[in-house]
C-alpha cells in the first residue's frame, strides 16, 4: 500500500482533484481530538493499492491555524510515503511557496499542475520541462474540473514509490551555518522526518516542532537571537522572503502570460459585486434567492414528498397490530409516534438538499469570502465574522430558516472565537418550525395585529442573535483564538455538477444520520415520559362504558338493515371501522388519477367491508352503513382524544410540566405551556401538536385550536406574548443541538446551547409577564417595549470597543 | 507609511516591514508580505474596513486593523 498525503493552498482544486482520483470509495472522519474533517480515498491502479489522505488546504506550513498544525502531525506521525502537492497553474508564484515547504519535509513530492484549462484560457504557458528541473520533482499537469490527468498522477504516484530518493535543498545562504548547529542538537535520528526540515521549522518558531522535539527549543531559540543580532533580520521573515524570491524565479524562467494587462473575467466581476453601491444589493438578492429556493421552494417541494412519508406512516400503521375499537395497543402507539418523530426530520430534507447544493456553489464560485468582506464590518462589532453571514442567514434572516444547515455553514470560519459565537447564536434566529406556532398563538390572542406581531417576531431574532454573541465573545469565549483577517478573495469559478451534488448529499447524508438517532433515541424516552403512568383504572372504566354505549349504537342502527348479521359484533365493527379510517388516510394523499387503482386493490383486500366503505348508490342499507360509519369514526376519534389527554395529564411529563410551575408562573405558563415545550425538545413541530392535543377539547364542537385556545384556556394576550418570547429565545431543538455538539467537538458547549437559552428564556419572559402585569400593559405592547430595548441594547454594544486577543493584530504598536 | 492609510485606489506600495507579532506575523509572512513585495490597493469595502489588496498577482482582503501594521513605501 502506498500512503499518499494531498497537500496544497486554498482553492487549487484539491477537493476537485481528489475526488477525481478517489472517485466514490471515500471515507470520512475528523482528525483526532479536532474538528477538522479528514478523507481519505482508497485506488488500485495498475497492481498498486493508493492510499490518498486529503489533507485541509493551507497556505503554508508553519503552526499558525488549526488546520496547518493538523497537516503538519499527520505528516509527522503517519509517515506518508509521497506527497502530491495540488498546485493552481493560473496562480505558480504564491502556490510555489508551499511547494518549498513541502519539499523540505525530505519525503517524495510529486507536484500536480491543477487547472491547467484555466491557465490556458488566461493565456498562461508554462513550461513544465524548466519547473521539473528547477524543483528536481515530477510534475504533472491536469484539470480536475476536466477529469484530466488522473492516471498520469497515478503513475507518477507508483514511479516515485518506486525510484530513489534525492533530497531537495533550498540554499538559505546565510541562514545554513544556523541550520547546521540546530541540526546537530536533533537527538531523535528517526528515519521519519528530515533533520534539516527539523531544524528549519526549529528555527521559524515552530511551537509543534519544538513540543515534539524539545531539544529543539532551547538551541533553536538562541541561534534566533545570534542570527537577529548579525543580520537584524527574523528567521522567519528571512525564510518567507528567501521562499517567495525562490518562487519568483522559477515563475519568471517557466511562466509567460501573455495578457498580464488586460482585465481578467473575476476584476470585471468584482467591479460590480463589491462595487460601493452595488454590493449590498446584490447581497441582499443573493441571500433572497437562497432563501426564495431553498425555504420557499423547498417547503413546496415538501408537498410532493410529504406523501411519501405519509405512506411510510399508513404502511407502519397496517403492520401495526390494529386497535380494538378504542383500545389502541402500546405497540401501535408506540410505532406511530416514533413515525411521526422520524417524518418530521425527514420532511426537512428537500429543503436541506437544496440549501446545501446553493451552499457548495457559492463556494465553489467564490462568493463567501467576497460575502465576508463585505459585512466584516458590522459583524466583527459583535465578536463575529464576516464569515458568519451565511450561517446567520440560513438559520432563519427572515421568517424562517434552520440552525441545523446554518451551525454546519460555520465549518469555514477562520476566527476561532467568531467560529463559536456563530454556533451559539445562530440557534436564535427563526426556526421554520417554530412559524406554526406564533401562527396559532398570533391567530388565537392577536388576529388584528398579526402582520405587526410578525414583524417583530421575525426582525428581532437577527438583534438577540447580535447581543448573545457579543455576550459570550466578552465573558466565556473570552479567552478563545481570535484570528486576524487576512482572506484570500479567490477568482470565480464555475462549480461543477458532480461536485456540488456530491458535496449536498454527503451533508444531507451526515445529517440524517448523525440527528436521526438521537432524534429518535429522545423520542423514545419522551414517549416513555408521556405514557407512563397511563390511564386509572376508574378512568378505563369509564371510557370502556362511552365506547361500549357507541357501539350500541352502532348495532341499533345496522340491526335496521339487510346487513344486521354481518354487523353486530365488536370484532366486525372494529375491523370494519379500521379498514375505513385506513381507507380515508391512504385516499387522502393519493393522486386522483390513482384512485380507481386503489379502489380495486381495497376490494379484494377487504372483500367484505369495502361495500360500506364506498357502498355503491343503488345499496341504500350500505349507504345509510357508511353514513354512521362516518360518525363512529369520528365519535371514536374524540374518544381516543380524550383517552390520550388523560394521559398526558397523569403522565410524568404532566408531572414535571407541573413540577416547573412554580418557576414559569412568573412567565404566565401553566403545565400545559411547559409539557408542549417539553415535548417540542424531540422536534418543534410537536409544541403545536401537543398543544392542539391539549386544548383541542373533547367536545365534537369542531372548534380549530386557536379558538379553543383563546376560549377556554383563560390567557390574555400578555401571557401569549410571554410564551412567544420564551419560544423566540429557545428551545433549540435537539437536531441543532447534535450539530451543536458535532461542530463544537464537546458536549460541554451542548449542554450550554441547552440551558443557556432556556434560563434567558425564563428570565426574559418572567420579567416581561411581570412589568406588563404591573403597568398592564397590552400583549402588543410588551412586545413592542422588549423590542425597542433589544435593538437598544444591541446598538450600544456595538458602540463599546472589544479587546481582542492572543495576537498582536488590531493593536497599534506605534 | 502604514498601508492603512493608503486608501486610493490603484496606488501601488513596497513593503517594507511588518510590524505585527505572533500568529499575524506568521500569517501575513505566508499570503506573501515579505520585505520589497510589491502590492496595489484595489479597492476598500463598501463600509470602507476592510480592504482589498493585490499581491503576487493574487487578490486578498484585511481589515485595517491589520492593514496597520504593515509599512509600505509609495512608488
Amino acid at each position: 500500500m502506498i500512503k499518499v498525503a494531498l497537500a496544497g493552498q486554498p482553492n487549487c482544486g484539491k477537493s476537485t482533484l481528489f475526488n477525481l482520483l478517489s472517485g466514490l470509495k471515500q471515507h470520512i472522519a475528523n482528525y483526532p481530538g479536532v474538528t477538522v474533517e479528514k478523507k481519505s480515498g482508497f485506488v488500485n491502479f495498475e497492481g498498486h493499492d493508493i492510499e490518498i489522505v486529503d489533507l485541509p488546504g493551507t497556505y503554508s506550513f508553519s503552526s499558525y491555524s488549526l488546520e496547518e498544525r493538523v497537516a503538519k502531525e499527520f505528516i509527522l506521525d503517519e509517515d506518508p510515503d509521497i506527497i502530491v502537492n495540488v498546485v493552481d497553474a493560473s496562480n505558480i508564484k504564491r502556490n510555489l511557496y508551499l511547494t518549498f515547504q513541502l519539499l523540505e519535509i525530505g519525503k517524495p513530492v510529486v507536484v500536480v499542475l491543477n487547472m491547467m484549462d484555466v491557465a490556458k484560457r488566461r493565456d498562461i504557458e508554462i513550461d513544465l520541462k524548466k519547473i521539473k528541473e528547477m524543483i528536481g520533482c515530477p510534475v504533472i499537469p491536469a484539470s480536475g474540473a476536466k477529469k484530466e490527468g488522473k492516471e498520469d498522477i497515478l503513475r507518477a504516484i507508483i514511479e516515485t514509490s518506486k525510484a530513489s530518493y534525492t533530497p531537495f535543498k533550498i540554499n538559505y545562504e546565510e541562514l545554513e551555518p544556523y541550520i547546521l548547529e540546530v541540526e546537530n542538537h536533533i537527538k531523535t535520528k528517526s528515519p521519519k522526518n528530515s533533520p534539516r526540515w527539523l531544524a528549519i521549522k526549529a528555527l521559524e518558531g515552530d511551537k509543534t516542532i519544538h513540543e515534539k522535539f524539545p531539544e529543539t527549543a532551547t538551541i533553536a531559540q538562541e541561534k534566533r537571537l545570534e542570527f537577529h543580532e548579525a543580520y537584524d533580520k527574523d528567521p522567519e521573515s528571512f525564510l518567507a522572503a528567501t521562499r517567495y524570491d525562490s518562487a519568483d524565479v522559477i515563475y519568471h524562467k517557466s511562466v509567460v502570460e501573455k495578457s498580464l494587462t488586460k482585465k481578467t473575467l473575476t476584476d470585471h466581476i468584482d467591479s460590480i459585486i463589491l462595487n460601493r453601491w452595488l454590493s449590498f444589493p446584490v447581497l441582499f438578492l443573493v441571500v433572497f434567492l437562497i432563501y426564495q429556493f431553498a425555504i420557499v421552494y423547498g417547503y413546496k417541494v415538501t408537498d410532493y414528498t410529504w406523501p411519501l412519508l405519509a405512506s411510510f406512516k399508513n404502511f407502519i400503521i397496517a403492520i401495526s397490530p390494529s386497535p380494538d375499537f378504542t383500545k389502541v395497543p402500546l405497540i401501535t402507539d408506540f410505532a406511530i409516534w416514533m413515525v411521526n418523530s422520524a417524518n418530521a426530520l425527514l420532511n426537512y430534507v428537500p429543503i436541506f438538499l437544496i440549501l446545501f447544493a446553493l451552499i457548495a456553489i457559492l463556494e465553489d464560485v467564490g462568493y463567501m469570502p467576497r460575502m465576508a468582506f463585505i459585512l466584516d464590518r458590522v459583524f466583527k462589532k459583535y465578536g463575529l465574522h464576516g464569515q458568519s453571514t451565511l450561517p446567520l442567514v440560513l438559520g432563519g434572516a427572515f421568517v424562517g430558516g434552520c440552525a441545523v444547515p446554518g451551525i454546519m455553514a460555520t465549518r469555514g470560519i477562520a476566527d476561532e472565537r467568531a467560529r463559536m459565537a456563530t454556533i451559539l447564536s445562530v440557534p436564535y434566529m427563526n426556526c421554520l418550525a417554530k412559524v406554526p406556532f406564533y401562527t396559532l398563538l398570533l391567530g388565537a390572542f392577536f388576529p388584528e395585529q398579526m402582520g405587526l406581531m410578525m414583524f417583530f417576531i421575525s426582525t428581532i431574532t437577527i438583534f438577540i442573535a447580535l447581543i448573545v454573541s457579543r455576550l459570550l465573545t466578552s465573558t466565556l469565549l473570552k479567552t478563545k483564538e481570535t484570528s486576524p483577517f487576512v482572506m484570500e478573495l479567490p477568482p470565480y469559478h464555475l462549480p461543477t455538477i458532480k461536485g456540488v451534488l456530491y458535496r449536498a448529499v454527503e451533508r444531507v447524508w451526515i445529517y440524517i444520520k448523525e440527528v436521526g438517532t438521537i432524534v429518535l433515541a429522545v423520542a423514545v424516552v419522551l414517549f416513555v415520559l408521556l405514557e407512563l403512568p397511563g390511564l386509572s383504572k376508574e378512568q378505563e372504566a369509564g371510557y370502556e362504558k362511552r365506547s361500549q354505549a357507541l357501539l350500541e349504537g352502532f348495532y341499533a342502527k345496522a340491526s335496521k338493515t339487510k346487513y344486521k348479521d354481518d354487523l353486530n359484533s365488536k370484532q366486525a365493527v372494529s375491523d370494519l371501522i379500521n379498514a375505513y379510517d385506513d381507507y380515508r388516510a391512504k385516499r387522502m394523499i393519493i393522486s386522483p388519477e390513482k384512485a380507481a387503482q386503489m379502489d380495486e386493490k381495497f376490494k379484494a383486500d377487504f372483500p367484505k367491508e369495502f361495500m360500506f366503505i364506498k357502498p355503491s348508490s343503488e345499496d341504500k342499507d350500505a349507504m345509510s352503513i357508511n353514513r354512521e360509519l362516518r360518525k363512529l369514526s369520528r365519535d371514536r376519534r374524540s374518544i381516543l382524544q380524550d383517552i390520550k389527554n388523560d394521559k398526558i395529564e397523569s403522565s410524568l411529563l404532566g408531572d414535571i410540566g407541573r413540577g416547573l410551575e412554580p418557576i414559569t408562573k412568573f412567565a404566565g405558563f401553566d403545565w400545559k405551556i411547559n409539557v408542549a415545550f417539553l415535548s417540542s425538545f424531540a422536534a418543534r413541530e410537536s409544541a403545536v401538536a401537543t398543544l392542539g392535543t391539549l386544548y383541542e377539547n373533547n367536545k365534537a364542537d369542531n372548534m380549530r385550536a386557536e379558538e379553543a385556545m383563546s376560549k377556554h384556556s383563560g390567557y390574555t394576550p400578555l401571557h401569549a406574548t410571554a410564551i412567544i418570547i420564551f419560544m423566540l429565545l429557545t428551545p433549540p431543538c435537539i437536531a441543532t443541538m447534535i450539530v451543536v455538539k458535532l461542530q463544537t467537538g464537546s458536549y460541554k458547549w451542548m449542554l450550554f446551547a441547552i440551558f443557556f437559552p432556556m434560563s434567558l428564556g425564563v428570565i426574559a419572559s418572567s420579567m416581561l409577564f411581570t412589568f406588563g402585569s404591573i403597568f398592564s400593559l397590552s400583549g402588543v405592547e410588551a412586545l413592542a417595549v422588549f423590542y425597542g430595548l433589544v435593538v437598544a441594547l444591541a446598538i450600544i454594544l456595538a458602540t463599546i470597543p472589544q479587546k481582542r486577543i492572543n495576537w498582536s493584530g488590531g493593536v497599534n504598536l506605534n | 507609511m502604514r498601508l492603512d492609510k493608503v486608501t486610493k485606489k490603484g496606488t501601488k506600495c513596497k513593503i517594507k516591514a511588518i510590524k505585527a507579532k505572533d500568529a499575524l506575523r506568521y500569517k501575513l509572512l505566508d499570503m506573501g508580505f515579505v520585505e520589497g513585495a510589491d502590492c496595489e490597493v484595489i479597492r476598500s469595502a463598501p463600509l470602507l474596513d476592510p480592504i482589498e489588496l493585490k499581491i503576487h498577482k493574487y487578490l486578498l482582503a484585511l481589515r485595517k486593523s491589520e492593514a496597520s501594521l504593515i509599512e509600505v513605501e509609495v512608488l
